[in-house]
């Protein structure tokens, strides 16, 4: 090997080394999870899907509480937008009952903050599931009221739900 | 040569009144972050932006050991800091010596990021928020959220090499730093050349504290 061509033999290891690197820790595993991730569970979509959306209608959920929050704070809140954030969250969590099914943990190889307890004590999960939305549904229902009281507690109380759920289902909290 | 058991004063009252608030705060900051305590949290997080804003004013007004412009030193004087710690001598400096100097603009640093990201931090279920946080979106506040978490990481890191560094000090060379950031002095013996006491006056611990005073006002004047 001359000279001239170590540093393009080092730098083609190094890219291929990289190449592996990204492949490996859970290589041997990727295959299953790949299958295990395509298979359509009982809500009609693979984990991955899933998984992505849960996360997109929670997303939206906390942006909408953001809104909700800050117009809570301010001293003339802009009710229309506080009324229409109340309302994409009962819309937003419309089908919540299918968003958890059978398969869609950890266990599938999705990365998800979703804990396996949801899946070995589905009953409790789903009574608070239940509450939120009965929570959030009473939220859009005050918010079309009107009342800044009224509203201020039906959130603290749709809020305190959503902490009910992830305090115990949800990692990193 | 002064007379023996003369002692000068190193750190002024307000430094170490300062230094031993910031570890009350950090730890509680800690705590009530960890618990999720977050009214607590967002309180003592005002008064944390307090001590901070006070300690930077300090660092262009105050005393010599406490400003920022004395305590820059030049490579060259941090490599001999560095070779004399290598060959296990000490020289004390007074004041911060040149990489004590980088450590605290290390954790200044850390902390000012602490503090300005956690004012416009939004949780994940956007329920949370910092006091300004309205003033940015949802998706920015959670960028800021992800910063104010690894920063903490960071501040962490730098606080455990800061414990570590005065623990060295006291094994190695004998010499105990945590006593004169509570009492303020030192003996002038420590020192080569006899050193001027420090003067902290009046009318400048007020301009630093009325400013401290006016940026949490500010804060909680927009954020409500």
């Amino acid at each position: 090997m001359t000279h001239r061509q170590i540093p393009f033999a080092f730098a083609a290891l190094a890219g291929l080394a990289l190449l592996g690197a990204c492949g490996s820790g859970d290589a041997p595993a990727a295959a299953d999870d790949a299958e295990v991730a395509a298979t359509p569970l009982a809500n009609g979509l693979t984990a991955a899907e899933t998984v992505a959306a849960r996360q997109g209608h929670l997303k939206a959920v906390g942006k909408a509480f953001k809104t909700i929050s800050d117009g809570l704070k301010e001293s003339e809140p802009d009710m229309a937008a506080i009324q229409a954030a109340a309302a994409s969250v009962t819309f937003e969590t419309a089908g919540m009952a299918d968003w958890f099914p059978e398969g869609s943990g950890p266990a599938s190889g999705v990365k998800t903050d979703a804990l396996p307890v949801i899946w070995e004590t589905r009953a409790d999960f789903d009574s608070k599931t239940a509450d939120f939305k009965a929570a959030a549904a009473t939220l859009a229902t005050v918010a079309q009221v009107g009342d800044i009281a009224a509203i201020t507690e039906a959130f603290k109380a749709t809020g305190a739900t959503c902490k009910a759920c992830h305090q115990t289902y949800r990692a990193d909290d | 040569m002064p007379p023996a058991g003369s002692r000068v004063l190193v750190w002024d009252w307000t430094v170490r009144l300062f230094h031993w608030l910031l570890v009350l705060g950090v730890a509680a900051m800690w705590w009530t972050g960890e618990q999720g305590m977050m009214d607590w949290h967002r309180r003592l997080g005002l008064i944390l932006l307090g001590l901070i804003v006070y300690r930077l004013f300090w660092g262009l007004v105050g005393p010599d050991t406490a400003r920022f412009t004395r305590m820059v030193a030049r490579p060259g004087a941090i490599m001999a800091c560095v070779r004399d710690l290598i060959g296990r001598r000490h020289r004390p400096h007074f004041g911060h010596n040149p990489l004590g100097s980088l450590s605290v603009f290390a954790m200044l640093l850390a902390l000012a990021t602490q503090v300005s990201t956690g004012l416009f931090s939004v949780d994940v279920d956007g329920l949370e928020s910092g006091p300004l946080a309205s003033k940015v979106s949802f998706e920015t506040g959670r960028l800021l959220a992800e910063i104010h978490e690894t920063s903490f990481k960071v501040l962490l890191a730098l606080i455990a090499l800061h414990v570590i560094a005065i623990a060295a000090y006291l094994l190695l060379f004998k010499d105990n730093l945590v006593r004169p950031m509570v009492t303020g002095h030192r003996p002038q013996t420590d020192f080569d050349t006899p050193q001027q006491t420090l003067r902290a006056p009046w009318p400048r611990i007020a301009a630093a504290a009325a400013t401290a005073c006016a940026v949490v006002y500010g804060v909680l004047a927009i954020g409500g």
